[in-house]
């Protein structure tokens, strides 16, 4: 085990190490001077004050001295400066993490203790009204697009009911009630959309599953057909199930940023799109590298998580 | 103050007692936290760098300037008590006494150089440079500051009272802080919490010069960007104002009843030329475009009738400049469009491609409509959808054919024009190298000139010129709107220059009922 995570964590660094750079090279690619957005509509055409403020932020220097810098600076946890804010990039970041985490974690929640047993229901009950409806509510889950979710629980719940606010972000530290009520629906709406990715995965897998062999002899040795499905086909058809959540799961930290918008959830997808609109480098850079590894970490965890289920995958035979 | 206030408050209810309740509701009530839901995304409080009009709100609470607009559009002292020109080019002001920064140190004219230099200094990319340019500023004494401009020069004090001008603490800017995430000024209101681009939460300066303002306990800035998201905030009461209402909730959102929604004309959309390259260097090219557009249609689509159009110069019909005669200039003429294309050498037409910025649907439906129209009179446009970086970069490099850019009034006065089409200017003519002798010599003429009289004649040839050479096709106004629950007192929506800076004005005064 601690030799897999070993092997594991070497290649994820490897991984990270080298989208870091091809991201650092190519923002630079860019259309679009963050010096002229910094000075706004006026007085960007000056030559001389572009030319100044490009030396006071460093960007005038060869890009492969920014870069050797910006490793430099990796080392001490030093991820520069904000060109927008002045500010450091890592606290930035540091702060928006956890509100993009706790969304995901409180969706794959949610997606997993209804998906999983929406999955069985369908794979057992294929053509009987139950497992239809459910195959249908984990369509529709699916997909519809986030904002349409996500506007109509608005409506329903903000617009209508009045019973949750219709965004913002709210501190756990300032109020913790009105912390998770905010949070609530944008929660939910990623939830909806990997409960129906559940479902549908659940139920293709274990559909596929229950025709092995091995729970063909499980009802023989005398296990009940609910028993057998518990015990050995469902731990088995988990697998894919994982794996998919984990790359979904990963796909969201930079991947939210419709769902932030429509709630108005400062977490790290806006941060990296208005960096990106600005020209933002060191935040561009800094936002990404987090994506990067928290995205390495969340696979290692599916990995780690298919491997418990599935010792096979330990041992690598 | 707060004790008139009172006792006025008292003498009402003593005197009509019941049915006085509507009235006596008026007299401003001190406490409250005033929720505001803005659509610009802060990203630096630097008080000399404007980036967008939640930040002109957020300084004017935060700071204060020598001079600035009262509620009724006037010039009013702030900082400065009073003031005398002694001719043309100079003014000396004198300082409030006993004025102080939020963190204690006592307001003086050093602090009054030292932020004006501030702005002069081409390391800060001040937006109000250009205007400052040459001015030299003296300490005449702890108490009274001298601004000397080269030339005589009209503008001066419409510069100092906006907010760009802010007067900041030589002490504090001393000790090197980043201004653009931290604030000390002398405003209604102090900076408490700050997270870029997310909120700003603002507490109520109980030392601010004017006695017994501001009569909200405190301010919290939300940034919501989604229009849907920031509209909904103020349905749902999460919010207690919002600005920049979608055009197409204005109608929807004045029909909620609790709701006001405020609108006035505060920036007018435009087709830019690159007026030096051809074939657009032809002003018959440019007011063919300008027959061509058929800005009814713009207004209705784009803007949810919720714009004005613009056949004439930029001057609204409330400034002593306006032009009754000019308004009508570019009636929408098809005809008219193809006989000056065929006249400039261009009888078969154009092919042209026009940058368009893609984030917002005012720009985009407008630019359908005009590549429409344009087609009609034979020009063959190309829409070049843009991010806002790539809008910039064009701008300021001159790097464009034609654009459409929305521009709010710079200024309250008409100098605005030496702004956008000032040779000097960096706005729009000086990246494209766009210099007209005779409109350079009648801008500064209107400058130098303080008369009124004078200079309302000056500016009415200036605005001929303008549609005579039409650097700029003017499209229309849009209404800026404003929104508000009907509990918040003491909100006035200025038109022109003062759109943007209305919620700033109002704030000292703005109370919850």
């Amino acid at each position: 085990m601690v030799k897999f995570l070993g092997r594991r964590l070497a290649a994820s660094a490897f991984m990270i190490a080298i989208a870091a750079t091809i991201v650092f090279f190519s923002i630079h690619l860019l259309p679009g001077d963050p010096v002229l957005i910094l000075l706004g509509e006026q007085g960007a055409a000056d030559a001389e004050v572009v030319a100044r403020l490009r030396a006071q932020l460093n960007l005038d220097a060869p890009l492969h001295r920014q870069y050797l810098d910006w490793i430099g600076g990796l080392f001490s946890g030093d991820l520069g400066q904000s060109l927008q804010t002045g500010l450091p990039v890592a606290e930035e970041v540091l702060r928006r993490i956890p509100r993009s985490l706790e969304l995901i974690v409180a969706g794959l929640i949610f997606a997993t203790l209804l998906g999983i047993p929406m999955g069985v229901v369908a794979a057992r009950r294929r053509t009987a009204p139950a497992g239809l409806a459910v195959s249908a509510v984990a369509v529709a889950g699916f997909s519809a697009p986030v904002f349409v979710t996500g506007i109509l629980l608005v409506i329903v719940f903000s617009l209508w009911l009045g019973v949750l606010p219709s965004s913002g972000y709210v501190a756990f530290g300032d109020d913790p009630l009105g912390h998770l009520a905010a949070g609530l629906m944008p929660a939910l709406t990623i939830g909806i959309n990997f409960m129906g990715v559940v479902t549908r995965m659940t139920r293709a897998s274990l559909t596929e599953v229950l025709r092995r062999d091995f729970v063909r002899a499980a009802r023989a040795r005398g296990l009940s057909h609910r028993a057998a499905i518990r015990r050995h086909a469902l731990p088995n058809a988990l697998v894919p199930v994982v794996a998919i959540l984990g790359v979904r799961a990963g796909n969201l930290l930079g991947g939210m940023v419709i769902i932030e918008a429509l709630f108005d959830w400062p977490g790290l997808s806006s941060l990296l799109v208005s960096a990106c609109f600005a020209r933002d480098y060191p935040m561009i850079q800094g936002a990404l590298l987090a994506i990067f590894v928290l995205f390495a970490l969340i696979s290692l965890m599916a990995d780690l998580i298919q491997s418990l289920i599935d010792p096979r995958m330990r041992t690598g035979r | 103050m707060r004790k008139l206030f009172a006792i006025a408050a008292m003498a009402a209810m003593a005197v009509f007692a019941a049915p006085a309740a509507g009235w006596s509701a008026e007299t401003p009530e001190r406490g409250g936290t005033l929720r505001y839901g803005t659509v610009t995304e802060v990203s630096s409080l630097d008080p000399h760098i404007y980036v967008g009009s939640a930040w002109k709100v957020l300084i004017e609470a935060l700071y204060s300037t020598l001079v600035g607009f009262n509620q009724e559009a006037e010039l009013v002292p702030e900082l400065a008590e009073s003031w005398e020109q002694p001719d043309a080019r100079s003014v000396v002001f004198t300082l409030r006494e006993g004025v102080t920064f939020h963190d204690g140190t006592p307001l003086t004219a050093a602090d009054v150089k030292f932020s004006l230099e501030r702005i002069q200094n081409p390391d800060t990319g001040a937006t109000l440079r250009p205007n400052l340019e040459g001015a030299t500023i003296t300490v005449v004494d702890d108490r009274t500051i001298k601004i000397e401009k080269p030339q005589p020069n009209a503008t001066l004090m419409s510069v100092l009272a906006l907010p760009e001008a802010s007067i900041v603490s030589r002490q504090w800017m001393g000790g090197n802080p980043n201004v653009k995430a931290q604030a000390n000024g002398s405003g209604p209101f102090m900076l408490e919490d700050y997270e870029p681009a997310v909120k700003a939460t603002l507490v109520r300066n109980p030392d601010y010069f004017v006695e017994g303002q501001p009569y909200l306990d405190g301010v919290d800035f939300r940034m919501i960007k989604n229009h849907d998201a920031r509209v909904n905030a103020l349905r749902t009461g999460a919010v207690d104002m919002i600005d920049f209402v979608p055009w197409k909730d204005i109608d929807a959102l004045g029909r909620v009843s609790g709701l006001v929604v405020e609108s006035a004309g505060g920036a007018f959309m435009n087709l830019w030329f690159n007026a030096t390259k051809a074939p657009f260097d032809d002003p018959r090219v440019r007011k063919a475009f300008a027959f061509a557009i058929d800005r009814e249609a713009i207004s209705k689509a784009a803007f949810f009738g919720h714009g004005t159009p613009l056949y004439g110069p930029p001057t609204t019909p409330d400034s002593p400049f306006f032009q009754e005669d000019l308004v009508e200039t570019f009636r929408f003429d098809p005809e008219k469009a193809k006989a000056l294309l065929a006249e400039a050498g261009h009888p078969d037409g154009l092919d042209i491609e026009f940058g368009v910025y893609q984030g917002l649907a005012i720009y985009t439906t407008t630019a359908q409509i005009v590549q429409a129209n344009l087609k009609e009179v034979g020009i063959d446009a190309t829409i070049k959808l843009l991010e806002w970086a790539n809008v910039v970069e064009k701008k300021n490099s001159g790097n464009y054919d034609v654009m459409v850019y929305g521009v709010s009034v710079k200024l309250p006065d008409p100098d605005a024009y030496s702004y956008y089409f000032g040779a000097e200017s960096t706005y729009w003519a000086n990246p494209i190298g766009f210099r007209d002798a005779q409109l350079e010599e009648l801008l500064a003429k209107g400058r130098a000139l303080t008369d009124e009289a004078e200079r309302v004649a000056v500016y009415r040839q200036v605005e001929e010129r303008l549609l005579e050479i039409s650097p700029w096709v003017f499209i229309n106004w849009r209404e800026q709107a404003q929104a508000y629950r009907k509990n918040v007192r003491g909100y006035k929506q200025l038109g022109g220059a003062l759109s943007e800076s209305s919620p700033g004005i109002a704030l000292p005064q703005l109370w919850i009922q």
